[in-house]
């Protein structure tokens, strides 16, 4: 092969034509063309290679066409970290657009028990709405963001619960000091179960009472808090620190007014640092800072709360305790097995969680433990529903129960045999015995028509509804509604009607 | 006996036994038989032959009572046997001329004239046994409704027979509809159908409840827009607070199973209340929408849908 090299003049012959890009354009400037010295290279030079020929593919490369992607353009920051959380679980309450219905009704001691007003809506409140939000009784998503002012429909069902809160407060005819109710709420979808809660919260709180609540059951099976075995028990308990400690801020804060009232009058060994003339909200604030007496402090202010007499030596400054209501949302996810894990790794039923089994056990002994009355709510929700085998049974045997079915008799629900029902779940359901009365279950239905008629007159003078609320208009929404569920009813009522609008054809 | 010569001509003659042209014909039947001969001929005794001929007497006369049977040729039993169909054409035939012959005979109007079911086309084919025309056909059917309108009681009994000889067999038009009518319990029961979904509807006299399956018309269905089709029959009248429904639906999807109880429903409610049937006809209640989805062909992707062209 011929070497690169002139022999003669010492110059690199150029094998590769050199880049033609740093020249100008022709056009700009004539193009000179002188002759090479040498001819050999250009004959030496490999062929060039046809525009647009096919290059060789390598040995496994891909053949698909590959287009270059289009470059995502800059999009505005993501919002903050848990910003988007927040909106989600915002929580608005009045909206400035909707009309003020004139000639509404607050919700009081008199009105709540009203039988005139059923059927109308009732607002809640201004200053119980701190209260309200501080036990989470309101849920994103419930529509409260459309009105004026939030409100609730004084249905039958409400009309009861007053009544009995009236008889519990030990006012009115038939007063019952002392009693305590306890119940099961369930319902279709949008029954209004937890407004029905937020409606027994409301008047616990008209009446002065102490409200308890857990406004979503699940957060304490999820595996969310931090959990932690109590030595010395058998099966293994577990005490969940940080919820109980949310629980006594909300506590707190919701009824901060009544547990102020109050002085501790019982000797708690567990607490050394307790003053013997604090209030209860004090006792209450301990658990606050250091999560570890959080349970303790509960324990303690649950015996202030049903003490019916003071430790002796302690009597100087006892008041009779008030009444207590106690809610929970979502009943379904405390009957099964939590996301916590034991030791071995095996799961953790929900009742061997101590926050948990506390709440449980006042459907069994509540009578026994609020010695001060009160109620106990509890509802299911299917909207975060866990599917459960047990307690859709154990909710059927109560239903047969209070229709008059005897456990004995063969048209009493029973699980299927193999079908590994969940035993403490049946044993939670079945009849008490002795002094202790049977939790009900209520089920909440669908509205009147009447009552229906009111909630959408509300609708119209709240200027969300620009229809004529007559006897027909509500019938027809009742039925679509299958039957009055006020959270359908709704739907139909903020639902905006086009321009085209469907007009009865009659002959 | 016709034989195959190649002399057509002669041939015929001698099927007619004509021997007027004798000095001729041997000439040429000698030089064609020169190249050709025949078992059944036989060459040398032709002269001698013609010669008996000549001295035997003329044929009998013809005894026309006692008439041979056999025709010179067969000649066949319809005239329209070389047409394309002859048996379609004598059909035709022997209904105009019924008509012709009845055409006198007073009529009735179209609407009056009793309710016939005619063969239908496919079934005319099979009947004759020959591809009949759409065409064709109805013209013929044309005529036979013109004898239908005959007055029913002066119809002749060759009319009646012919007619009754093109009527489809099982005579549909002489079914009876039994009209459904509400139960001794005041239920109306009637189905409907949309796409995959079949609805039984239960309507009785009530307040406007509505059970679907078991459940509320709300677990039902979830979307407003499918409740107020399921129930649009009771709307658009205002009839939803009159009456309670129980209905079970099985099969399909969401809106199918709601337009199908649209339909049970209006067809329960004109059991209640006949008059309503312009408005809910109106409304499109009572329309049957009858599509199905459309099978998968082979070859397509789907019903319709080709594969994507690929160049090799």
């Amino acid at each position: 092969m011929a070497s690169s090299w002139c022999w003669s003049c010492l110059s690199r012959l150029r094998a590769t034509p050199t880049p033609r890009a740093i020249l100008p354009p022709q056009s700009i400037t004539p193009r000179i063309t002188t002759a090479s010295f040498h001819s050999s290279a250009v004959q030496y030079a490999n062929p060039t290679k046809k525009k647009g020929a096919l290059v060789a593919v390598k040995y496994r490369q891909g053949q698909t066409l590959r287009r270059k992607k289009k470059k995502t353009t800059e999009r505005a920051r993501p919002p903050a970290v848990g910003e988007r959380k927040a909106l989600r679980k915002r929580i608005v309450l009045s909206n400035p657009n909707a009309l003020e219905v004139e000639g509404m009704q607050d919700l009081s001691s008199e009105t709540m028990v009203d039988a005139r007003l059923r059927g109308s809506v009732l607002g809640l409140p201004v200053p119980m709405l701190d209260q309200l939000r501080a036990v989470q009784a309101f849920k994103p998503k419930q529509g409260w963001s459309i009105f004026r002012r939030p409100g609730t429909v004084l249905r039958r069902d409400t009309l009861e619960m007053a009544r009995l809160f009236e008889k519990i407060s030990g006012e009115g005819d038939a007063a019952e000091k002392g009693k305590v109710v306890k119940k099961i709420v369930t319902g279709l979808k949008g029954s209004g179960k937890t407004v029905h809660l937020l409606q027994a919260m409301a008047m616990g709180f008209v009446k002065k009472w102490v409200v308890v609540t857990v406004p979503d059951a699940r957060e304490l099976v999820s595996g969310d808090t931090s959990y932690s075995p109590i030595e010395g028990t058998n099966p293994p308990q577990y005490v969940q620190p940080n919820a109980v400690s949310a629980l006594l801020m909300r506590t707190v804060e919701a009824n901060r007014q009544v547990l102020a009232s109050l002085k501790v009058s019982q000797k708690h060994s567990a607490l050394p640092s307790l003053k013997a003339s604090s209030t209860l909200e004090d006792l209450a604030k301990l658990g606050f800072q250091d999560a570890a007496v959080a349970w303790p402090v509960f324990q303690a202010l649950w015996t202030e709360l049903t003490a019916t007499a003071a430790a002796p030596g302690m009597e100087k400054d006892f008041k009779p305790r008030p009444p207590m209501l106690v809610t929970v949302d979502g009943i379904a996810h405390w009957m099964k097995e939590s996301a916590y894990r034991a030791a071995d790794y095996s799961p953790v039923h929900a009742h061997d969680l101590v926050f948990v089994k506390h709440f449980i056990s006042l459907l069994q002994n509540g009578q026994a433990s609020l010695k001060n009355g009160g109620m106990v709510l509890y509802a299911t929700s299917t909207s975060n529903n866990p599917a459960i085998y047990t307690l859709d049974i154990a909710l059927e045997q109560l239903a047969a129960r209070q229709a008059g079915v005897s456990p004995s008799s063969p048209d009493y629900p029973a699980p299927e045999a193999y079908s590994g029902a969940d035993a403490r779940i049946l044993e939670l359901f079945k009849p008490t015995t002795g002094k202790e009365p049977q939790f009900e279950l209520q089920t909440l239905g669908g509205l009147t028509r009447d009552e229906a008629r009111g909630y959408l007159e509300y609708f119209a003078r709240s200027g969300l509804l620009r229809e004529e609320v007559n006897e027909t208009w509500v019938g027809e929404k009742w039925s679509l509604s299958g039957g009055g569920i006020i959270g359908e009813l709704e739907k139909l009522g903020r639902h905006v009607r086009s321009t085209a609008q469907t007009t009865p054809v009659l002959n | 006996m016709a034989r195959p010569t190649p002399n057509g001509l002669t041939q015929a003659f001698q099927a007619l036994r004509l021997h007027s042209s004798t000095t001729s014909r041997p000439v040429t039947r000698c030089l064609a038989r020169q190249t050709r001969t025949y078992a059944t001929e036989v060459e040398g005794q032709q002269p001698s032959a013609l010669a008996t001929q000549e001295q035997a007497p003329a044929a009998p006369e013809i005894d026309f009572t006692n008439f041979s049977r056999r025709p010179a040729r067969i000649v066949p039993a319809s005239p329209s046997y070389f047409s394309g169909s002859p048996r379609f054409i004598d059909h035709v035939l022997k209904l105009e001329s019924l008509q012709a012959k009845y055409a006198s005979l007073p009529t009735v109007a179209a609407g009056d004239a009793p309710r016939m079911a005619w063969f239908k086309l496919a079934q005319f084919r099979d009947y004759v046994g020959e591809p009949v025309p759409m065409k064709k056909y109805k013209s013929l059917v044309k005529i036979l409704q013109r004898l239908n309108r005959i007055q029913p009681e002066m119809v002749p009994g060759d009319v009646k027979r012919t007619l009754e000889s093109f009527l489809r067999p099982g005579n549909p038009y002489a079914v009876q509809h039994v009209q459904r009518t509400v139960d001794e319990n005041g239920r109306a029961r009637a189905k409907g159908k949309r796409k995959e979904s079949t609805a039984v509807v239960q309507l009785v006299e009530g307040e406007g409840e509505v059970i679907v399956n078991g459940k509320s018309l709300v677990e039902a269905f979830q979307r407003v827009h499918d409740r107020e089709s399921a129930l649009w029959a009771l709307r658009c009248t205002q009839r939803l607070d009159k009456y309670n429904a129980w209905i079970t639906v099985r099969g399909g999807g969401v809106t199918g199973q709601a337009e199908a109880i649209t339909l049970a429903i209006g067809r329960a409610l004109l059991m209640h209340e006949p008059a309503l049937k312009p408005v809910l006809r109106k409304a499109g209640v009572i329309t049957v929408d009858a599509r199905r989805v459309e099978r998968k062909k082979p070859g397509h992707v789907k019903a319709r849908k080709m594969p994507t062209w690929v160049k090799r």
